[in-house]
């Protein structure tokens, strides 16, 4: 049985009321989506709330589930996706929620990111080993917009493929390939920032 | 071939190429093309630049580990049970793995009163009468040695517990009251006991009878933080946890 077949059939057998194939999924799945919501939000207690508000989600809609419309774990993506849009909502008002669901076209497209770049600061390499550089990249990543930061954190931490994506954010592909870069970018740039200031 | 004359590729086609570029993907003249313009172009070059460090800062973030408490909230929050897993091998029937769970828990904390454990009516009067006698007793100064002989648990009573332990589960609410029974009278056995200040330790409790656990059990149960949940889980009416799962995804 692959993975596909045996989410297929936990599902099933949640559906049908298997209390232990639901912990099953548990298990599976909320390591994934705490880290998400973690990157996401920013800290641990809005991950784990969010990460609750998911598995709740998840639990009664679970069959909805189509095998057949794509994977498991892009379903998965999705609703956590669409919690944190909901989250922002929140907590943020509407300005980031327009941000959020309308064209990326405003402020992604203001000004070439390469323009907005002064200087070239010091190699990643550099930093990457210690504790303190990885809170600094975990604070740059808040600081990103929410279209970018999702994509970036689909793409480089949960290493989905870009069609993955684009199915969870429900956005072209070309759109995803386009955020991630500009993410990328972004974050390389508010960090050589942050170097040129603590070093 | 379109990248062999000047840069090869337009800024444009730069960006299209970008992501496979900084996956290692491009080959051939498209590479070739794309290094070529990416070496002269002053927007497209420092762009590379950007997003590959970007991409390594993020590659750089660890996985994070969960709260330990996570998954038990989460089921506590869908299922309304903690864990299916302590329990278990029979996939089928709902209720066995909490009855089995049940069992444990009975087992270890309220074995000798168990025997008593008829129908709800008797326990209360059980009960009841228990906690009067032990009252009259402190009253009366009787030795608090004397009042931790006696005893709860002599054999028949063993086996009628034996025969009723497949119905804990109708009775977990008389349990429960037992319990608290047992903490009144355990509560006065230290207060007649003061020259004993660390009473709670298990050695000193001078019962030579085997099963002589339950009181040091009970404190466990009502000050230790792994039996919280157990009391906290159970829910207010017999649990059928296959009912409430088709209820909630019906
Ligand atoms: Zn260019």
């Amino acid at each position: 049985m692959d993975e596909a077949q045996v989410v297929g059939l936990l599902v099933r057998r949640c559906v049908g009321g298997d209390a232990a194939a639901w912990e099953e999924i548990v298990q599976r799945h909320h390591r994934r989506i705490y880290n998400i919501c973690y990157r996401f939000a920013g800290d641990p207690d809005n991950a784990q709330d969010l990460t609750q508000e998911v598995f709740i989600k998840m639990y009664r809609t679970l069959n909805t589930y189509d095998s057949g419309k794509g994977a498991f774990m892009t379903w998965v993506t999705t609703i956590t996706r669409n919690l944190l849009v909901d989250h922002f909502r929140k907590s943020k008002g509407d300005r980031l929620t327009d941000s959020m669901d309308s064209a990326p076209s405003e402020h992604e497209d203001a000004q070439p990111l390469s323009e907005q770049i002064a200087d070239r600061g010091l190699p990643p390499d550099a930093h990457v080993q210690s504790r303190e550089t990885r809170e600094f990249v975990h604070q740059a990543l808040q600081k990103l917009s929410p279209e970018l930061r999702e994509a970036v954190i689909l793409r480089d931490l949960q290493d989905m493929d870009y069609r993955e994506i684009a199915t969870a954010l429900r956005v072209p592909e070309g759109t995803v390939k386009s955020r991630i870069n500009r993410g990328r970018a972004e974050l390389a740039r508010l960090l050589q920032r942050t170097y040129r200031q603590v070093i | 071939m379109p990248g062999e004359n000047q840069h090869g590729i337009g800024c444009t086609e730069f960006e299209t190429l970008l992501t496979e570029a900084i996956e290692g993907q491009l080959t051939g003249a498209r590479k070739e093309g794309f290094e070529a313009h990416r070496r002269v172009c002053s927007v497209c070059g420092p762009l590379f630049a950007d997003v590959q460090a970007g991409q390594q800062w993020l590659r750089s973030l660890e996985e994070v580990e969960p709260p330990a408490h996570l998954v038990h909230n989460i089921l506590a929050a869908t299922t309304g049970i903690s864990s299916t897993r302590v329990l278990a091998t029979t996939p089928d029937a709902s209720t066995t793995p909490f009855g089995e769970r049940l069992r444990e828990w009975w087992d270890s904390f309220v074995t000798p009163v168990a025997g008593f454990v008829r129908q709800p009516r008797f326990v209360m009067s059980f009960g009841m009468i228990f906690f009067s006698f032990s009252l009259a007793l402190n009253a009366a100064g009787v030795k608090p040695s004397d009042v931790a002989k006696i005893d709860l648990r002599p054999k028949a009573l063993r086996h009628t517990y034996n025969d009723l332990q497949i119905q804990v589960v109708k009775y977990y609410d008389n349990i429960r009251f037992v319990y608290e029974i047992e903490s009144k009278v355990r509560e006065i056995k230290r207060a007649a006991r003061p020259a004993e200040p660390a009473a709670e330790q298990p050695k000193q409790n001078p019962k030579n009878n085997t099963s002589g656990q339950p009181d040091q059990r009970q404190d466990r149960n009502y000050s230790r933080d792994e039996n919280q949940p157990v009391l906290a889980a159970l829910p207010d009416a017999p649990p059928a946890v296959k009912g409430t799962t088709n209820r909630r995804f019906v």
